[in-house]
């Protein structure tokens, strides 16, 4: 990135480049302390930045507020608006009710495992921040297998919810418990698969350079692979529990799932993670499928953190318009959906990417070929997704949406008799 | 091969579930999520209304009435009333009828918007389409308190007529609420009965055979929702609803989802009647003078009215007092409940709740 | 060898870490807090591949281990009957004593006796070296391998389908 005149400089108040501010001081401390001093302080610098600067505002303002208030929307209601301006003070209020309540823990619940349920599901939400890149040179830790590095990371909070519905010696809670690892083993089948066809085509597993590859390729990885992008976009939003598939804390069957017994800030951290993990899997899906902070040249001229949280936030909004939507699928349509629908789909798109990739190295095509995979893969994706469901048997076209209308009264009305009604 | 057994145990679901609609329990044996018992506990609301009312006149009893259904108080004053109308042979002017058939066809859509709404919260859908359906429902609560004065528990039915008559804002009111009304059930069918999931949580679920329906007593949607045509508004008329014209909505299956889908057409059917009523809202008096000790002559009577929820009796007897020597409630969701073990058994406990949300029972009712 | 302060303080912690985890394991009572010191025995390992520059390794130990062994043996721990009455009334200690001496007595010697090859520098081991080895040099046990668990998972299915669930199967069947 070289002449254009809006390009980030190097010097530490060029905010289009926070990595500019940590290198100076790095620098300085590098001149003035011990040698390893620099080494315990950098990645200290970016936990906090990356927390200070986005997740941390993300959480309390647009997970906490912004989604109450964009529900209330939905849902013909105000939402709050009562503490401070436009009640954006409300998640702070919330924080100091939570954390004066009283955290009980019932007699005969596993104290240990109890208290320490919130801090299993506290750790990861934060290390998740480790490998998303939020510009050119603004990653904590670029790692070569940074995708596999989140996944790992995201496979921890399951064994805290588990924990959490285990150790409170409530039926309800063993319910959620036993829910969310089903969910959570057949999910996680599901994403790997998925991801995997992202990692065929870019042909590496560290996320900056996935997104170096879209803007190398000027393309957005989720029209070459719509179908895994789907697939992650469920998986996500089943292993975060939110609404369609919330099994876990279903309210309407199982009081709250995992999280009945707890109260207080032990339930908070847990409802503030929650929105921690759908950020964090919003971040990481914009970096994977949507260039993440690349926007097709713009970011040389507006900063590239801004760009990637405008897309992490679009990407949470969906989340929240699901949740405000759609009803809750019951466990086995769920598992139905993971093990004989997105497995074979997932399996499928990975054939079909392996196929487009070898092609297109052996026969030496050149890059603008991709935009004709993406046009295929769009095309096949909805294909299959439609294809697919009729090899299951679904026939949407069979269920009647309204009731016959009867004039008179009388015994049962066969099917297909006349009824006599009109509208 | 010999099968492999988990250990069954026994959940509470309720008296304080987010599901059950008020202080209802439920005792179900579970194997997993799969349930093989279910037992109903029943009784923690009870306030013996029943007995009470043998110690009230006639028309101190027509508030109690209010608070077994209180989500329905206009049907339960009405079914009250016309009770001890057929026990002392009062006839109702043609304009109080009138105004009862558009108070309880307004009640029935009130009703209906709370049975949708929490229906829809227990298939899981998170808070939405209850919300929709309370902005509605406070329209019409707003034409109740225009009315009679208050929301809920509207006490507005009088032994002979009405408490008062409708004011004059009242016609361009529920004019105007009828008019947008139609465009809202449309938008309920959209976000709910041609969704897929809300079919696939729904539909198969907790069939009762027309057969089943019948032996068991159940009346309302859900006997309709098994496809038997019954609706006491057409087979045993009062307040003149056979001037009216409407139809009867009955389901296919008799699952959930064809419940579900009367009921939403059956609001439909309302906003004709209250239409054709207004149209041809009648003059005159609205009430019948009645003495407020009335003293019927000994006998007893029973009426009925399509309640929201079903067939909605009341069964007054009198030894020639002022106050009723007995006094029964035929409720309908308690009969409705009924087949609730048959419905739960052999499904999971989501389905469980939709079952019961299905059935759209009221507490106050059942336990009286 | 090992250099600088860091990575040896890291060393001996993940060791302590490691081993009273395992300790954990085996004298613990109950059969949950069992499992959660095992998961961190898992995680010390993993920090230990960390700590040899193998990261992919250090991943997958996270996913496979944590992520799906340990949350598949927690939840065998719940749908079995009786599980609540923990390890306390179990016969099986002098033998798993014996055998967890004789596995030592195979293990130590063979550590002590083996020529360990030390590297000055870790050799940096990219992902797509480690699955064209896989897929080529190692591909028939990479094959046997996953032919094993497909068996496994189809033999699961088999022994977990009830009667009724068969029956109900062959009735909507019939039903079309």
């Amino acid at each position: 990135m070289s002449g254009a005149p809006f390009l980030a400089t190097e010097h530490w108040w060029d905010l289009r480049d926070l990595s500019n501010i940590s290198r100076e001081i790095l620098e300085f401390l590098d001149r003035v302390g011990p040698d390893w001093l620099a080494y315990v302080v950098s990645p200290l610098i970016g936990f906090v930045a990356a927390f200070l600067l986005f997740v941390l505002p993300s959480q309390l303002f647009v997970g906490v507020y912004g989604e109450r208030r964009l529900i209330g929307r939905m849902q013909s209601r105000l939402g709050p608006n009562r503490v401070g301006k436009f009640g954006l003070l409300q998640p702070i209020a919330d924080a100091i009710k939570l954390i004066q309540k009283e955290a009980i823990t019932p007699r005969g619940a596993d104290k240990w495992v109890m208290w320490t349920a919130p801090v299993v599901f506290v750790a990861p939400a934060v290390l998740v921040w480790a490998v998303i890149p939020f510009g050119p040179n603004m990653v904590i830790a670029d790692i070569p297998v940074g995708l596999v590095y989140f996944l790992a990371i995201t496979a921890l909070p399951v064994l805290a919810a588990f924990m959490a519905g285990w150790s409170g010696n409530n039926k309800y809670s063993l319910f959620g418990a036993m829910r969310v690892v089903a969910m959570a083993i057949s999910y996680e089948v599901a994403l790997v698969l998925g991801l995997l066809g992202v990692v065929l085509f870019t042909s590496t597993m560290s996320l900056q350079a996935i997104v170096e590859w879209q803007r190398e390729h000027d393309i957005w990885l989720v029209f070459l692979q719509p179908l895994a992008f789907v697939i992650y976009f469920i998986s996500a939003s089943a292993e975060l529990n939110r609404t369609p598939t919330d099994i876990a804390e279903a309210e309407s069957e199982i009081v709250a799932g995992y999280l009945t017994e707890y109260s207080g800030m032990k339930w908070g951290l847990f409802y503030g993670m929650d929105i921690g993990y759908a950020l964090a899997a919003a971040a990481f899906g914009s970096t994977v499928f949507l260039g993440g902070w690349s926007l097709f040249g713009l970011e040389e001229w507006v900063p590239p953190w801004l760009i990637l949280v405008a897309k992490t936030h679009l990407f949470y909004f969906v989340f929240i318009w699901t949740r405000g939507t759609l009803p809750r699928l019951r466990i086995d349509q769920l598992m139905a959906l993971a093990w004989k629908y997105m497995l074979p789909l997932a399996a499928i798109n990975l054939l079909v990417v392996a196929a487009e990739r070898l092609w297109w190295h052996e026969a030496g095509l050149g890059d603008g070929i991709v935009y004709l995979f993406a046009a295929a893969n769009i095309a096949l994706a909805l294909l299959l997704v439609v294809g697919w469901a009729r090899v299951l048997g679904y026939r949407p076209e069979r269920v009647p949406t309204r009731p016959r209308l009867v004039k008179h009264v009388g015994g049962y009305v066969a099917p297909g008799a006349e009824t006599g009604g009109g509208r | 091969m010999t099968e492999i057994r988990s250990e069954p145990f026994v959940v509470n679901i309720g008296p304080q579930h987010p599901s059950t609609h008020g202080v209802f329990r439920v005792k179900v044996t579970v194997d997993g999520e799969r349930i093989v018992d279910a037992e109903m506990v029943m009784g923690y609301l009870h306030r013996s209304i029943e007995k009470l009312a043998e110690e009230r006149t006639y028309t101190q009893n027509i508030p109690f009435t209010d608070r077994t259904d209180y989500l329905s108080s206009m049907s339960n004053n009405l079914g009250y009333c016309l009770a001890v109308e057929k026990l002392a042979g009062i006839e109702v002017p043609p304009r109080g009828n009138a105004i009862r058939v558009i108070m309880a066809e307004l009640q029935r859509l009130a009703s209906h918007c709370m049975a949708i709404g929490a229906f829809a919260n227990d298939t899981g859908a998170w808070q939405t389409p209850v919300m929709w359906t309370f902005r509605e429902r406070e329209k019409i609560l707003d034409l109740f308190e225009m009315t009679s004065g208050a929301r809920l528990t509207c006490n507005y039915m009088r032994i002979g007529g009405v408490a008062f008559d409708l004011p004059k804002e009242f016609e361009p009111a529920c004019r105007k609420l009828l008019a947008t009304f139609p465009s809202f059930i449309d938008e309920l069918h959209g976000l709910l009965s041609e969704n897929e999931i809300f079919i696939a949580r729904t539909r198969g679920i907790a069939v009762i055979t027309p057969e089943q329906a019948i032996n068991a007593s159940l009346s309302g949607p859900m006997l309709r929702g098994s496809g038997v045509a019954w609706d006491i508004r057409k087979a045993d008329p009062y307040c003149g609803y056979e001037q009216y014209d409407f139809d009867i909505p009955v389901g296919y299956n008799g699952d959930s989802y064809d419940r579900f889908i009367v009921r939403l057409e059956e609001m439909r059917q309302s906003v004709r009647i209250i239409e054709q009523a207004l149209d041809g809202l009648p003059g005159g008096p609205y009430r019948t003078e009645v003495p407020l000790a009335l003293r019927p002559p000994k006998g007893e009577a029973y009426a009925r009215v399509e309640g929201p929820r079903g067939e909605l009796g009341y069964y007054v007897v009198s030894d020639g007092g002022p106050a009723p020597f007995r006094f029964h409630i035929r409720p309908p969701s308690f009969i409705n409940l009924s087949l609730l073990k048959e419905m739960t058994v052999g499904g999971t406990v989501a389905d469980a709740i939709v079952a019961l949300g299905s059935v759209d029972i009221v507490v106050g009712e059942i336990d009286r | 060898m090992i250099e600088g302060a860091g990575p040896v303080a890291a060393f001996w912690g993940l060791s302590a870490l490691t081993l009273l985890a395992a300790g954990g394991v085996v004298v613990s009572r109950n059969l949950f807090h069992a499992v959660l010191f095992l998961i961190v025995v898992f995680l010390g390992i993993a920090g230990f591949f960390l700590l040899l520059s193998a990261d992919f390794l250090a991943m997958a130990q996270v996913i496979i281990y944590v992520g799906a062994i340990a949350v598949l043996i927690l939840f065998a721990i719940v749908l079995t009957p009786r599980a609540s009455r923990d390890n306390a009334e179990t016969r099986m200690a002098p033998v798993a004593l014996v055998a967890g001496v004789a596995v030592a007595g195979l293990l130590i010697p063979a550590i002590l006796d083996a020529e360990w090859r030390t590297l000055s520098s870790a050799p940096a081991l990219p992902v797509s070296d480690l699955g064209r080895e896989l897929l080529g040099v190692w591909v028939l046990p990479f094959q046997l391998a996953s032919v094993l668990l497909t068996a496994a998972l189809v033999g699961a299915v088999v022994l977990v389908r009830s009667p009724r669930e068969e029956r109900e199967e062959i009735d909507e069947e019939e039903r079309r």
